[in-house]
């Protein structure tokens, strides 16, 4: 099986030719925003990039290389100020790595915001002339990565949602491409599930070690064990009876495939098929989004219940419903129906529905979020939790 | 529209996609029964009679055990459904960790 894709030449896959604009300070944030304006291209700005502590400033260095190397991003300018922590030239060439042209001004440099500002434009205008004429082309289906995920939840989630997208991560793993499941705040309960899915034992190993790391930080955190807290009196009420059955609801979204290992955000994905992403962010949604496009997913299929706007700054999200009511009245922002598994179309045949239309968004039909500008980029924090690395004082 | 989904074929519980009243003939995967119970959406039917001390089978995996026979067209949940997560995650992580490999 194939797609119609841009084929970058560090051998990864793309299905979107981006031009990106990325700020490495906050200080640049609102220049970078300029010439994304004036250009209509996507920029990426954060709060952070200076006066950091150490681990802090290596995630947000991650993530904001990341975001140029993922294969939909076909062009790179780098806006910062010029004293700022964040080294532009390490970025540079991090993302360069990779074989696509990247561009940097630095505000102090160029003589202001105004001057950074016109020489942006110019540079961006360059850039597109440039991916304006590469080209789709064949490529095999074992290049395409698909993040899954949930948010926004109702009792429809784990009802028609997340059965429909396990349905569809069968199908692209049984056609060679890879698929990454994060969301591993959610696996306690259903842990001895996924590891009897591992691929090897010593991977099977890897999730216990990580699910053992996240029941002891539970304790720590709430002075009680998970099961003692779960399903909470509103699961119960939605219907829920058992942690392995709230859990499930979540891991049903890997569909059945051997799980080939557990990746901590930086690691490459070294073949295809399903992975584990540990990113042990909490916070909203767009935490785990950018986590799954860090890694190099190129489009993430994401179940709404209630609804939900969000996009990606470099990656296509395609969002689907479990709820046949929410389809009806947040169309503008969702892109497919699971609700119909709840009026008699059975699972396997919507998860069928949701991979040809994962492959036409591939193929370069626009998703609601992309229409709509919902380009969001937040990078996962992990410092506030208390097993990472210890206090930051130290 | 449909009232009750079966997920998967082993599952011995379907899931309420409308609110089910007691009396009420509902099919599912084949099978007709009667709702023993009223059952709200989103809550779990009896597809079949589950004696005591057996597994729930939910999304293909075991999520509870009975702690009584529970019939066919009834109600499933925390008032006859015991929460075995624990035993099961211990159990299986004790056997894999044991194994030499």
């Amino acid at each position: 099986m194939t797609i119609n894709a841009f084929k970058r030449t560090d051998g990864k896959i793309g299905i979107r030719n981006y031009v990106i604009a990325i700020s490495m300070v906050s200080c640049s944030n609102t220049v970078t925003e300029r010439i994304a304006r004036a250009t209509g291209i996507i920029p990426i700005v954060h709060e952070q990039g200076c006066n950091e502590f150490e681990r802090d400033h290596q995630r947000t260095k991650l993530a904001l290389i990341a975001a140029g190397r993922n294969p939909n991003v076909g062009g790179v300018l780098l806006v910062g100020n010029g004293c700022e922590k964040t080294n532009i030239n390490e970025v540079q060439k991090a993302i360069a790595e990779t074989g696509k042209p990247v561009e940097s001004i630095l505000i102090q440099t160029e003589g202001g915001s105004p001057e950074a500002e016109a020489k942006g434009i110019s540079i961006v205008k360059k850039l597109k002339e440039q991916t304006d004429l590469e080209q789709r082309v064949k490529c095999p289906l074992s290049g395409l990565v698909v993040g899954v995920q949930c948010g926004g939840s109702d009792w429809t989630t784990a009802l028609s949602g997340n059965t429909a997208i396990g349905a569809m991560t069968d199908m692209v793993v049984r056609n060679g491409g890879s698929v990454l499941m994060s969301e591993v705040d959610g696996f306690p309960g259903s842990e001895h599930i996924v590891a009897s899915r591992a691929a090897t034992r010593k991977i099977g190993l890897q999730v216990l070690d990580m699910i053992s790391e996240l029941r002891a930080e539970y304790i720590e955190m709430y002075g009680q064990k998970i099961e003692e807290i779960n399903p909470t009196p509103g699961n119960k009420a939605g219907g829920i009876t058992t942690l392995v059955e709230k859990s499930m609801g979540n891991i049903k979204k890997m569909g059945t495939s051997p799980v080939q290992g557990v990746l901590k955000l930086g690691d490459p994905i070294t073949h295809p098929g399903l992975w584990v992403v540990d990113n042990r962010t909490q916070g909203p949604d767009p935490f785990n989004l950018t986590g799954l496009a860090m890694e190099g997913a190129v489009v993430t299929v994401f179940s709404t219940g209630r609804g939900s706007p969000v996009g990606n700054a470099v990656m296509p999200t395609l969002k689907l419903t479990g709820n046949p009511e929410t389809f009806q009245k947040l169309g503008s922002i969702t892109d497919f129906n699971a609700g119909v598994i709840l009026e008699g179309t059975s699972i396997p045949e919507t998860g069928e529905r949701l991979f040809e239309m994962l492959l036409e968004i591939a193929n370069g039909k626009t998703t609601k979020s992309e229409i709509n500008g919902d380009f969001e980029y937040t990078i996962p924090r992990e410092s506030a939790r208390k097993n990472y690395g210890g206090c930051p004082r130290e | 529209m449909k009232k009750v989904i079966q997920i998967e074929s082993e599952d011995n519980v379907g899931v309420a996609v409308q609110d089910i009243f007691v009396g009420e003939r509902v099919g599912c995967s084949g099978t007709e029964m009667i709702a023993q119970n009223d059952i709200p959406a989103g809550h779990k039917i009896a597809l079949v009679t589950i004696p005591q001390g057996e597994r729930i089978i939910k999304y293909a995996v075991t999520i509870g055990k009975s702690s009584r026979e529970i019939l066919q067209g009834e109600h499933v949940h925390s008032h006859n459904v015991e929460d075995i997560t624990n035993q099961l995650c211990n159990e299986y992580e004790r056997q894999f960790r044991s194994v030499k490999g």
